[in-house]
């Protein structure tokens, strides 16, 4: 954790604290409208799909597939000494969309990656209180 | 002739917040906003999804994709206090000119909580809000550093979805390279204006160097300084100037998303639905168009966006630069002034678009300095679309030549 | 009912900044802007001061400054490339309503300078341009932090031009406090809601700490937490929904400066041009107006701003507040939220002020939350004016109720 050298978010005490307590246990929260019964990401105070305010927090599968993909040959800060790695959009099982940093991937040969691939969700200690999730493909 | 717009609109509801003043255990910007709005809407009876204009100071696009509306008018002016007012100003402006029936004006703002939270992420995140969504979730965490980063998986997307490849798009910056040529005032005009300028192939795009795969560096246009400006006057007093007036057709503007995290289909903008609104307005369709400026921060946006105009069949927006079609000399010409990829680029691209469409619909378009024939083309109308954010916002208007 | 405003204006000139692309030598956005307009008004054969609307992603205030332009419509909608479809789009509107005739969109951007010149100042400066005149030779150098520091010149100026005391601007505190003992979500409404709250005197104020002499603590807003929204309809909707119709009978805006270095009589502001348009808009006037909602970031600047509006004679706008008059129960109700000084202000308080008027003038202004009796008044118009930046911009608004 001492050696996390990339940006670090910063939990937000109001809306998605849920989400990061659970990615200290290694678990994936998402947020679900219990009036429509439809997950969104990101995290809101209402409902995207019909402005329910009442959201509810469960544990997802934390398995999901490549929607699109990319890979950064040129970074910054501690992502400098990444180049090159694969950045994507992952479909989560439950629905929606979250952005990640690939693992499980030759991203010297960019062709090698599928869209639809199937991926799993992992955690990164990055400092005291904050675990950053990554996806790694596992077929 | 414009008429009093006096009571022509009304303001129907008004709502706070859920809790105003000092807010001891905290809050943010964007929750002020999202409590503002949904209560405004409730107290009026009405879904946030009925809402089609937005006017705020800040995160305006943000409130948009939040609560999923997609907007035919956005107005983010911020001048201090008073731009509430003005926001209500324009909305009537809006209002009165037919293109949106409801708007909201919403305010978000924590000056208290943001004091007392000074330091408490701030300063991890790097200034700005630390809390918004797209900086916890977004690309930042994940080294994305500015808009290649994010445009390149609408490339990927697209190849899948659509079978198209990277030397569909790489031959867009080949053709916009040709119209360079022919502009003087292009950074990439020739080997005189810039050691890598002059023609280039397919193959010399393959093979300059990668930035974000599939990104090549020429695929992604140039960071240039630029100014620019036009002129827009009243139908009254349009023919009043040393210059020639070029009409305003049809205009209209709409937002898919903000962060890419909502985007909904990788290979489509939000220019379908601006370019329908701009073409219902005029009267007029993509057939009736005889040249296009398409914003082209990336040989992607450009494609995609010819696609959305209607210029092309879905997943085949790069055929629109195939076999000369939009070069010099070409049936169709885009982007005449050698575009955001070789012509300048200074970070919002839109103004050149602008300057060169009424240019070339005034008969204008040889250089004026350098006197040089060539680009100047017959087209008597033209598709104008621009593309901001991360191919989340655009404005797309439809121009023709005075008669 | 709207028209299509389809060829109601056109592109009437287009330029670009002397130089573009990249400029070895280096430049500033202010000064591609500046040279862009300037060429673009020398095509078109125009005096920069003919422009009546200014639309640009940055510097807009200070563009219209610099040139001297006293714009009736300003429109800093900033949302990436797009955004300069979009102003073309809402200066059609402005121009259809009738707003405005001339419109310049511009566009300065150093891409490339702003690149090559990090930390050549920029640090120095602590963030954003360090060479604009107001960086240079505005406030900054010299300690000023805060709109506090800037507005206690023009009181210091009125009390001299005009004869005008300490006290009876303090009056105006204590008068604005008197409504907010009206409202209970207002944060100084009573000791309950904060230990500093409940009526004051004219000798609290005066004897409150001395923050920017001649500014005392009580002369200034709060800083607080605040969501807001209204929702505004089309004549034809604006009786469709559960809540009821507030008509926008007049709306204007102007600007007289930007920074109070080129503030020219330091006791009157642009409200007086914003207002007029406002008036004529509406078909009304000052007499006509039955009760006010004055931005009141500051004492002064509600007492400036009352004269502006004609409610007052020239010098004695303080005398707007003074034996009742604009008190619970009084002639002429003003700020009957209890004020940015002591309802709610977070930073940029315009939205109070609609949501206030709006409640007024539906007969909706006891307090939803609390359902205390008291601030509703009699009203059916009423005269809204929102100040911005150092007394540089403002909007009016002349609403009235549904009948």
């Amino acid at each position: 954790m001492a050696d996390y050298n990339k940006p670090i978010p910063s939990p937000d005490p109001y809306v998605t604290q849920p989400f990061w307590d659970g990615a200290k246990e290694g678990k994936l929260m998402l947020p679900r409208c219990t009036s429509c019964n439809r997950v969104h990401w990101y995290p809101r105070i209402l409902c995207p799909h019909c402005h329910s305010s009442s959201i509810e927090w469960f544990e997802a599968s934390g398995e999901g597939f490549i929607h699109t993909y990319a890979v950064q040959n040129r970074a910054f800060g501690g992502w400098a000494d990444e180049t090159p790695y694969a950045t994507a959009y992952i479909d989560l099982k439950e629905g929606d969309r979250m952005f990640t940093a690939l693992r499980g991937v030759d991203a010297e040969n960019p062709e090698s990656i599928k869209i639809g691939a199937k991926v799993k969700i992992e955690f990164d200690q990055a400092d005291e209180d904050t675990y950053v999730p990554y996806w790694r493909v596992v077929e | 002739m414009p008429s009093n717009p006096s009571m022509s609109a009304a303001i129907v509801a008004a709502a706070e917040s859920d809790q105003i003043g000092y807010i001891e255990e905290g809050t943010t910007a964007l929750n002020l906003h999202i409590e503002a709005i949904r209560n405004v809407c409730a107290e009026a009876g009405i879904s946030p999804a009925e809402i089609e204009g937005i006017f705020a100071t800040n995160h305006a696009n943000m409130l948009a994709e939040y609560l999923g509306i997609h907007p035919k008018y956005i107005d983010t002016t911020a001048v201090g206090g008073c731009s509430f007012q003005m926001h209500v100003h324009h909305a009537m402006a809006a209002i009165n000119a037919g293109i949106i029936d409801i708007a909201v004006v919403s305010h978000g703002e924590a000056g208290y909580s943001a004091r007392k939270n000074q330091g408490k992420g701030t300063l991890r995140g790097g200034g700005g809000d630390p809390w918004l969504p797209s900086a916890q979730f977004g690309g930042g965490i994940y080294g994305n550093w500015g808009a290649p980063s994010n445009y390149a998986h609408a490339l990927t997307r697209h190849m899948h979805q659509w079978g198209s490849t990277k030397e569909d798009f790489a031959n867009i910056a080949v053709a916009t390279r040709e119209w360079a040529t022919l502009n003087p005032r292009a950074v990439m005009h020739s080997k005189d204006t810039h050691p890598a300028g002059g023609p280039i192939t397919v193959q010399d795009v393959l093979d300059s160097r990668m930035i974000v795969w599939p990104l090549n560096l020429l695929d992604i246009c140039l960071v240039t300084d630029h100014g620019g400006a036009v002129l827009v006057a009243s139908a009254e007093k349009a023919r009043s100037f040393k210059t020639s007036p070029v009409w305003i057709a049809g205009a209209g503007e709409n937002q898919s998303h903000q962060d890419m995290l909502e985007m909904g289909d990788f290979t489509a903008t939000s220019a379908l639905a601006s370019g329908e609104q701009a073409y219902r307005m005029a009267g007029m369709g993509p057939g009736d168009m005889e040249m296009a400026m398409i914003y082209d921060s990336f040989t992607v946006t450009a494609g995609i966006t010819a696609e959305m105009l209607g210029l092309t069949p879905r997943g085949e927006g790069p055929s629109l630069w195939a076999d000369g079609n939009a070069s010099p000399g070409g049936k169709f010409p885009v982007n005449t002034n050698g575009g955001g990829l070789s012509f300048s680029h200074s970070g919002m691209y839109g103004m050149m678009l602008l300057i060169e469409a009424y240019r070339q619909l005034s008969g204008t378009a040889e250089d004026g300095v350098h006197g040089l024939p060539g680009k100047q083309t017959s087209a008597q109308s033209a598709i104008v679309n621009g593309t901001g954010g991360s191919l989340s916002v655009t404005g797309t208007l439809v121009l023709t030549a005075d008669v």
